[in-house]
Order: C-alpha cells, then structure tokens, then sequence
C-alpha cells in the first residue's frame, strides 16, 4: 500500500520537474490566460461614467477662474488641456475624441446690475448624442447652482434629496477575474491532457510504462497530482495578479478557495483524461477538446457574465460544467461565501464529475 | 538438467481472421540467451509480448518463473525487464529522473550513476533521453529494463537501425548481462547476431516455429542435407573490412 502511493508520488513529481521545463507549457498555463486578464482588465477596469470635455475660458474674472478649478477638481469631468481654441474642440468632437465643449464667455463672472457675479455658460454637444448633452448640461447647472445658493442665501421649499447606497458593489472586474480563473483551470485540464496523453501514446511512452507493474490507477492519480499542484498554482498567480495590478478586493479566504478550486480542477480534468485516454492521437483529440472546451468558454460566463444572457439561455447554461465553477469562484471571492454555503454549485459538479470519471475510465486507451 | 524459466505450449494469437501466432511450443532455460529469429511479420514480437503480458494471449499458456501469466499477469512484469521495439521515454525527463521513476514503480531502490555506469552512460546521467543517440538509447533502454533486477530480459530487435560500431558493443553489454545470471530473450534478423551471442535459436516463418536448436547444431543439421554454398566461403566479410577500416571504438 505505502508502495503504490510512493509510485504516484514519485511519478508526480518527475512530471512536475518535466513541466517546468516546458516553455510552450508554461506559457498556455500561466502567461497565455493572464494576457486575457491584461487585456479585458483594462477594458472593463474604469467603471464610472466621465467626459472628455473642451473648455475654453474667454473671461478673465476670478470668478471664472475659480469655477474651471472646481470643474477640474471633480471626477465627472476630464479637461482635455491641449484644446485652446472652440474650431479645434468641435472638430476633436466630431471625431468622437472629446464629448462636449463648455465655453465661458468673455461676461462670465462680471457683476451684474445687482453687483452679484454673474453669466451663462454654453455646453456644446452633437446632435446625435443628446444624452451626453444634457447630462453634461445638468452637471453644469448643478455645479452653478451650488454657487449660486452662496451668493443669494435663501431656503428653497421643496428639493430632492440624493443618497447612493453601497452594498457588495461589485464591479465588471469581479465577474471577469472569476471567469477568467474558471477559463484558466478549464483549459489546463481539457488541453493540457487531451493534447499530452494522446503525444505519449504516439511516441510510445505509455506503452513502456504499461510493460511495468504501474497501475492506470496510479497513472492517472499521478497525473492527476501534478495537474492540482499546476493548477492551483496559477489560480495563486492569476488571484496575485488581480490583487496587485487590479485593487482587486477579496472578500472570501483562501482555504475555502483553494478547496473549491481543488474540485473543479478535479472535474476539468476528467474532461481532458476522457478526451486524451480516448484519442489514439492528436488529430482524434484536438477538434474533440475544442468542441467541449468553446462551448463552455462562451456560455459559462468567461469573458462575460451569464445574467447578461436571455433568461432561456442562462437556464441551460446553468447546468454547464464550467459554469457552477466560475459561479462558485465568484461567489467565494466577491461575495466571502463558504464552500459549504455552495451546495447548487457543488452537486452539478458532482454529478459532472462521476459522468466524466465513469466515461473516462472505460474509455481508456494505452496505446 | 538445466531448469526451464520460461515455457510456452501451443500458444495462438489471431488478429480478426488472420492467425500471426499458430500454436508455438517451446521452453527458455535458466540463464541462457534465447533468440527468436524470422522475417518481418513471422509474428515474433506479437510472441514476445504475449510472454511479457502485454498482449492477450489467445489460447494456450505461458508459465514464467513458475507464474501462469495469464493469470498473473501483475506478478509477471515484476518480475521481468522489457525493452520494447517501438517504445520511448518521456522528453525533458533526465536519464537519472527517468531510472528513479522507474524503480519507483517496481517498489525497487537503485543507485541511478551505477546502473548508467554498467551500461556506459555515466557522464550522461543529467541529459535528456532525446539528446542520446540510437545506440545510446538502446543502452539506455536496456539500463531502466534492469531497475528491478529481473530473473528474465526481454529484448526485442535491440540492433535494429545501429551502426556496426554500436552493435558490436551491444553485444558486448548483453554478454555481461547473461554473465550475471539473467536470462535473456531476444529477437533478431541478424544471423551473425544470434550466431554469436545466443545459445540456442527458434526460427519463426508465418507464426510458426519451424527450428529450434543451437546455432551449431542446425549449421551441422544443413550440411548433413548435403548443403553446399555457391562460392567459397570467404575469409572475411565486408563488414570484417569496415571495421578494420573505422576501428571498434563507439561513434557518439
């Protein structure tokens, strides 16, 4: 007994040192789905709304000048500094470059009859994006009407009041750092195995252990080692990665994300061992793992989440292996739940799981 | 009376409606080097496989250090070391690694840099099996067929495809391999092969064994038909000129 678990482990480290030799390897399983976690990242990183905005100054009161700070200090608002001239802000806007214009005419901020500063600012807009113009207008307004409540003191009747509430707040970087986390452990175990066994087969590696005592079993649980090790591995750098680079917020702890990542490394790779203990060769297992793999890609919420899909269609994918994985992560990560909280999660990957290992083994091929 | 390690009786393989294997009987004494010559396809790595339960045997029976291998086909492979025709190893794996992973799956411990040494590879122990030669990775394949210590050594073609140089000194491996007391079974299309390293031959045509004795006995055996070659037998052969021309040191 103490021998056939000292076989797993010694097989299990000797590929672990294998692997780490293989450039091509390494790239797909660390570099390659963090590239994905660059690109997307940045996309999705900046979530509130903000213009690009021209101003041109022609006054030269105090009073201007203040109110272009206070326009600059706030987060609504991005001055584009490099326009000076209302010609070249409305053509940078009829290119898309900049959303509005807001000039302030040479009057602005002079006092009127009454001695009180005063003025009218213009907002530009195009025509064909009458939303931007009025939200831009009415932050203006707004910002104004703040300054005129401090110049004429007096109480208004009726007014709205605003309040924000904050609850888990989850920005479109939580949902993408789970699904890119689910993508990278689906990938490492339907590629990296269904494209690894069937090469073994083909040089004949596999038939020269089956001329030793080694048991599939211990094969299989060897191999099935390295891959956790691998994969949680970089489920560890992917997480680092959208810690360090991302302010990602982790609400979650670790253990219950390390367990949780521990079964769903386990299912992907039963993909990959029934695709590869299967094919008799490349050609017989490349087009197979594609064929499971994009599916679940583009349907289990990788790149983007499933409550963006139709309610029909969120029904089905629902039941998709990879997608209680990417729900579970992120539920753990975003949300701090437990794996014991994650029950839905954990029977479809059950059952998943026991179809996969139960296909797989019968369709094992040494040769 | 020398003591049978190996015994096979009527043993049959068919693949679909073609018999390759046709009911073979014979027996491998303790220690001793036997080769299985014949043509391509006259079935003897199909035989040999069977022996090693790596194939199904069909019908009849193998016995192998006293074990039925049909029935433990487990017990078998410990006891045995293989060296396949079309096998390899795993690439970016060092011979070292290799050897370790090996007696791990026999349960065995072995000092890696002397097995290498036995077999000439010492100063290769941290390269990678793909960097090796073709006779270097025939050496090598016999080394990791020794983690266990096997009481049987299976090799199968282990010239094919070697430069005389590399021959000769796989000869000369096997030798000390058979002077250690393992017996050894061997397939081969070479006559000068089996001539020289083995002591007895089976013959092997269309899944039949259609000879067996010792290399000298089935030489006297044609010349008491009344054999007689066409031209006188030379001196020395062309292969006699080549390796007095490129001398018996190891190209590698």
């Amino acid at each position: 007994m103490a021998r056939y678990f000292n076989t797993i482990l010694v097989i299990a480290l000797s590929l672990l040192r294998r692997f780490t030799r293989d450039k091509v390897a390494l790239f797909f399983t660390f570099l390659f789905p963090l590239l994905f976690l660059f690109v997307f990242g940045a996309l999705f990183r900046n979530d509130s709304v903000s213009f690009d905005i021209a101003l041109i100054n022609r006054s030269d009161t105090q009073f201007a000048e203040q109110f272009v700070k206070q326009v600059e200090k706030g987060k609504v608002f991005k001055i584009n500094e490099k326009i000076t001239t209302l010609d070249e802000a409305k053509e940078r806007m009829g290119r898309g470059e900049i959303d509005s214009i807001i000039e302030l005419p040479e009057s602005f901020g002079k006092p009127n009859s009454q001695g009180i500063p005063s003025g009218k600012l213009t907002a530009y807009y195009e025509q064909a994006n009458p939303q931007t113009g009025q939200t831009v207008a009415g932050v203006m307004q707004q910002t104004l009407d703040g300054i005129n409540k401090g110049l004429t003191p007096q109480t208004e009747p009726f007014t709205v009041q605003q309040r924000p509430t904050k609850t888990a707040n989850l920005s479109s970087f939580d949902f993408l750092l789970s699904g890119i986390l689910g993508f990278t452990i689906m990938s490492l175990g339907i590629f990296g195995l269904a494209n690894g066994l069937p090469a073994d087969k083909k040089t004949g590696t596999l038939r020269r252990l089956r001329a030793t005592p080694v048991k599939a079993s211990q094969l299989i649980g060897a191999i099935a080692l390295q891959y956790w090790v691998i994969g949680l591995l970089s489920v560890a750098v992917m997480l680092a990665v959208g810690l360090l680079v991302f302010d990602f917020n982790m609400r979650g702890d670790y253990l219950n994300l390390g367990i949780f990542a521990t079964f769903s490394i386990f299912l992907m790779f039963g993909f990959g061992l029934a695709i590869g203990g299967w094919a008799k060769n490349e050609n017989q297992s490349a087009p197979l793992s594609n064929l499971v793999a994009f599916p679940m890609m583009f349907l289990s919420g990788v790149f983007f989440p499933r409550f963006l899909m139709p309610e029909w269609l969120q029904g089905i994918t629902y039941y998709l292996p990879l997608s209680p994985v990417i729900d579970g992560l992120r539920l753990i990560m975003t949300e701090g739940q437990t794996v014991l909280q994650l029950g839905p999660q954990l029977l479809i990957i059950g059952v998943w799981t026991v179809v996969i290992y139960a296909l797989a083994t019968k369709l094992f091929r040494w040769e | 009376m020398k003591q049978a390690i190996v015994g096979v009786s009527a043993l049959r393989k068919k693949y679909g409606s073609q018999e390759v294997v046709k009911g073979i009987s014979f027996t491998v004494n303790e220690g001793e080097v036997f080769g299985i010559l014949g043509p391509n396809g006259a079935g003897k790595t199909t035989t040999l496989e069977m022996i090693e339960a790596l194939r199904p045997i069909d019908d009849g029976q193998v016995t192998l250090d006293g074990l039925d291998v049909r029935r433990e086909p487990q017990r078998v492979k410990e006891r045995i070391g293989i060296q396949l025709q079309s096998s390899s190893f795993f690439d970016k794996m060092t011979l070292t690694e290799h050897i370790g992973m090996f007696a791990s799956m026999y349960g065995a411990t072995v000092d890696p840099q002397q097995l290498l040494q036995e077999v000439e590879l010492a100063d290769k122990a941290g390269s990678y099996v793909e960097k090796l030669s073709g006779g270097q990775k025939q050496r090598f394949s016999i080394a990791v067929a020794l983690v266990n210590q096997p009481r049987v050594l299976f090799l199968d073609e282990p010239t094919t495809g070697l430069d005389p140089q590399a021959r000769r000194h796989l000869w000369d491996l096997i030798k000390q391999i058979k002077k250690k007391g393992i017996t050894v079974i061997l397939t081969t299309h070479y006559m000068e092969e089996a001539e020289l390293l083995c002591d007895r031959v089976a013959i092997m045509d269309n899944g039949e064994i259609i000879a067996l004795d010792t290399p000298s006995q089935l030489v006297k055996d044609l010349l008491g038909k009344g054999f007689k070659k066409d031209v006188v037998v030379q001196q020395a052969t062309l292969e006699d000129v080549f390796i007095d021309l490129t001398g018996k040191e190891l190209r590698e």
